[in-house]
């Protein structure tokens, strides 16, 4: 995992640059880097954490930037590996979360060609396809370059000389905040809180040109219109207050969340979602999610058997997407915070092809697993900072039980004596 | 004055139970902790760059005050690992105090109108009030505006004026922190040393809760300015006079009677045939059952009250379940906490998550402590500890 950012606006791009990659800093701290354009391309990276590149950096100029704080996958951390990548005339700079599969024949072709690849980086081929094909045309160029590779990716592309970026992503999330005359690209909706709540998520094969007043999104060549959404998180929720940590923070949150949470459901007087279904009755049902949500989903699995008494099976979601069955007719649910857990949207789409029923519980609404979806339950466990889950785990512990407690067979008011988790 | 400084690192060990789980700046009052009146207070005088020293149960302060951008202001917290005193307490603030600031304790209920004036008063200076019963407190002598001495609960009060701990300083009164643990002797020894310290009196409101039993009288003064605002659902035939607020999402059920000054918080169940009578505060999420009548008292949040209950004068703390039948009258008892005895007018005071069996008859100034079980028709008086199991 690994953050990006990108700005283009009014203000200066460098301290704004900063300050949303240190929202992200749960991504990944290994290096760190930023593109800045104000007329030319200025660069500055290294194998960092993000308060050691914001001292070393004296103020750069130009209202136009990128960011990326790193996790290393391809290439070990150091300066080099460090994003932005630029191609071989430091003209295009990019930023990548994701992973690229073929990079290895694409960096080959590539030096074949005559282009110069200085670093371990899968990332680094990006640069220079967008060069290879550039021809006056930036969202060409990229459109035409992503489409030799394979692999998962969130990008922002800046070039030297023209005031707007490119974004584009699959399998990896990206999101676009509103301000006025300003906008925002980052992975994660933190980063931007700072300074605006509206919102846009792009959706895989998206690809955006984003300008300080302006941007168009296409997928497959076609224009088309993405919702705007209002954040309801407040900046607060993404600070530490006095906490030395947000992981102690979320802690001493959960009482908050568990109460957020059941108000909504209880608020809304109908079911928010149907552990049955529309008009499918009660069955067999499995439960695929990863990291803390698989263990969410194991106790799961003893709330809906103990309550409802019907066979639920758990998997992790990344093995399911690679041995794992479902039946026809099937109930699934899936759990995921981010709603973009790449296992668990992978494992969503498999389903939904076999004519599962897929109900969603996450955290983020507006998320991709939010849009793909037949139901969704929201968890209210705001924004959760800290890596090691603590409050989300606990609201998708209430989500669980409030869809198994509809559909109970046994007496309630025994609920204490239940061994049920 | 841009900055302020409040000192909430304070347990308030004299009231517990209260205080076991909360610091008593967090203690609710009107279905507000006191230190929530401090910081609006400030922030309606302009000042919103916050200083808050924490240390007891200091989590209890961030989950609630958060960065301040919810109160419209600028929070940075400094902790004081022991309670050692006020003066302890500012030194610890000594980085990131900035040219003249204001030093408020964070335990004491302060409004605007009492800190008006005060902000734009020169360092270093004090600010005074006239109170009825000033050997509890700090007495100051003044002469031509100067503070002379400062002397903490005397035996015999020259003058009814006493310290309200709101103070106006710059970083000079570091050097003097050094050396004494509270901040009253901090000023004698500046006197002594020739410095001169500014006195102002204030008529606004200034409330300081040392005992359980205050916590009434705090909540009577607060509520009885407070202005009314109506949320929630109320049912037919529900009879609301004078001020009552209602929060939202709550519901008042048919035929209940709510004579203000009342507060109640969001989320509420209660009736139908349910009376709230004046001076009553009520938290978020409380259930009260039928038949049951509440005056003078401050149920917490999360509460759940059976059918058939009489609370008179009593503090019922967040989280308790009484069942039916519960009975707390008030009537004049003495109380003995540390050492000290207080004649008082006070029904029971309940700790946090008591459970409460029906038919339970609460002696007059009873204290609870925190998670205590009663099993049903039992007798209760005295002072419980915590965990208490009465069988």
């Amino acid at each position: 995992m690994c953050g990006i950012v990108g700005y283009v606006g009014e203000k200066r791009a460098h301290p704004v640059l900063v300050n949303c990659l240190s929202k992200l800093e749960y991504r990944g701290y290994d290096s760190c880097g930023i593109a800045v354009s104000a007329g030319s391309l200025e660069v500055h990276k290294d194998a960092v954490r993000i308060k050691a590149l914001e001292e070393a950096l004296s103020p750069l100029k130009g209202t136009i930037g990128i960011g990326h704080t790193r996790w290393a996958t391809h290439g070990e951390p150091s300066q080099v590996n460090a994003h932005p990548h630029c191609d071989c005339t430091g003209r295009i700079a990019v930023v990548h979360n994701g992973v690229i599969n073929n990079f290895q024949s694409l960096r080959q072709q590539l030096a074949s060609e005559g282009h110069i690849l200085s670093s371990d980086t899968d990332t680094e081929v990006i640069p220079h396809l967008i060069e290879k094909y550039y021809d006056g045309d930036l969202e060409k160029a990229v459109a035409t370059a992503l489409r030799d590779i394979e692999g998962s990716y969130a990008i922002i592309v800046l070039i030297a000389d023209e005031p707007k970026l490119v974004a584009a992503r699959r399998d990896s999330p990206l999101i676009i905040g509103i301000g006025d005359r300003e906008r925002f690209i980052a992975s994660d909706v933190p980063a931007i809180l700072d300074y605006t709540s509206r919102v846009i998520y792009l959706e895989d094969g998206d690809i955006a040109v984003i300008t300080a007043d302006s941007m168009a999104v296409k997928s497959d060549g076609l224009g088309v219109a993405r919702e705007e959404h209002k954040i309801l998180w407040s900046v607060g929720d993404a600070q530490k207050g006095g906490y030395e940590h947000f992981m102690l923070k979320e802690i001493h949150e959960q009482p908050k969340v568990i109460r957020d949470t059941l108000a909504e459901y209880i608020a809304a007087g109908e079911p928010v979602a149907d552990l049955a279904m529309v008009g499918t009755g009660l069955g067999d049902m499995i439960i695929l999610a990863c990291g803390t949500s698989y263990h969410a989903a194991l106790i799961g699995k003893y709330i809906i058997e103990g309550l409802v008494k019907i066979p639920v099976r758990v998997e992790l979601a990344s093995e399911f997407n690679y041995s794992g069955q479902a039946s026809v007719g099937n109930r699934a649910i899936v759990i995921t915070q981010s709603g973009e857990t790449a296992d668990a949207l992978k494992a969503i789409k498999r389903l939904k092809e076999r004519g599962c029923q897929v109900e969603v519980i996450t955290n983020v609404v507006g998320s991709t697993a939010s849009r793909i979806a037949d139901q969704i339950v929201y968890t209210r466990a705001g924004p959760e900072i800290s890596v090691a889950a603590t409050k989300s785990f606990l609201a998708q512990l209430i989500a669980l039980y409030w869809l198994a407690l509809l559909y109970s067979k046994v007496d309630i008011s025994q609920l204490d004596t239940l061994n049920l988790c | 004055m841009k900055q302020a400084i409040i000192l909430a690192a304070g347990e308030g060990q004299r009231l517990r139970p209260f205080t076991v789980t909360r610091p008593k700046a967090m203690l609710s009052i009107a279905d507000k902790p006191i230190l929530q009146y401090v910081v609006e207070s400030l922030a309606q005088s302009g000042i919103r760059n916050i200083v808050l020293v924490v240390g007891y149960r200091k989590e209890q302060v961030y989950d609630y005050m958060g960065s301040g951008e919810q109160f419209g202001v600028d929070i940075t917290y400094v902790t004081q690992e022991k309670q050692l005193g006020t003066a302890h307490a500012l030194a610890q603030a000594k980085g990131v105090a900035e040219g003249e600031f204001l030093v408020l304790p964070g335990d004491n209920l302060i409004e605007a109108d009492a800190i008006a004036e005060f902000v734009s008063m020169k360092p270093a200076a004090v600010l005074v009030k006239r109170v009825d019963n000033p050997v509890r407190y700090g007495v100051v002598n003044i002469a031509r505006g100067l503070v002379k001495e400062i002397v903490e609960k005397p035996k015999e009060a020259v003058s009814n004026i006493v310290n309200t701990g709101i103070y106006t300083f710059t970083a000079e009164i570091f050097n003097f922190t050094e050396s004494m643990l509270d901040i009253p002797d901090v000023l004698n020894n500046m006197i002594a040393a020739g410095h001169s310290i500014n006195a102002l009196e204030t008529d606004g409101t200034w409330l300081d809760v040392v005992y359980p039993w205050d916590i009434l009288s705090l909540n009577d003064v607060v509520l009885r300015r407070m202005e009314a605002s109506l949320g929630g659902t109320l049912e037919n035939g529900v009879a609301v006079k004078g001020s009552v607020s209602v929060g939202a999402d709550t519901v008042i059920r048919s035929n209940s009677y709510i004579a203000g000054p009342v507060v109640i918080g969001s989320g509420c169940e209660i009736g139908p045939n349910v009376c709230v009578m004046p001076a009553t505060s009520i938290g978020d999420n409380v259930v009260i059952s039928p038949f049951t009548e509440i005056k003078n008292s401050v149920i917490g949040n999360d509460v759940n009250v059976g059918s058939s209950c009489i609370i008179q004068d009593s503090v019922i703390a967040r989280g308790c379940i009484l069942q039916g039948h519960f009975t707390a009258c008030s009537s004049q008892d003495e109380i003995r906490v540390n050492d000290s005895y207080h004649l008082v007018n006070v029904g029971a005071m309940l700790g946090e998550d008591c459970k409460v069996g029906n038919g339970v008859v609460a002696q007059p100034g009873v204290i609870v402590g925190n998670y205590c079980q009663i099993q049903p028709l039992k007798l209760i008086r005295g002072i419980l500890p915590d965990r208490s199991q009465v069988f």
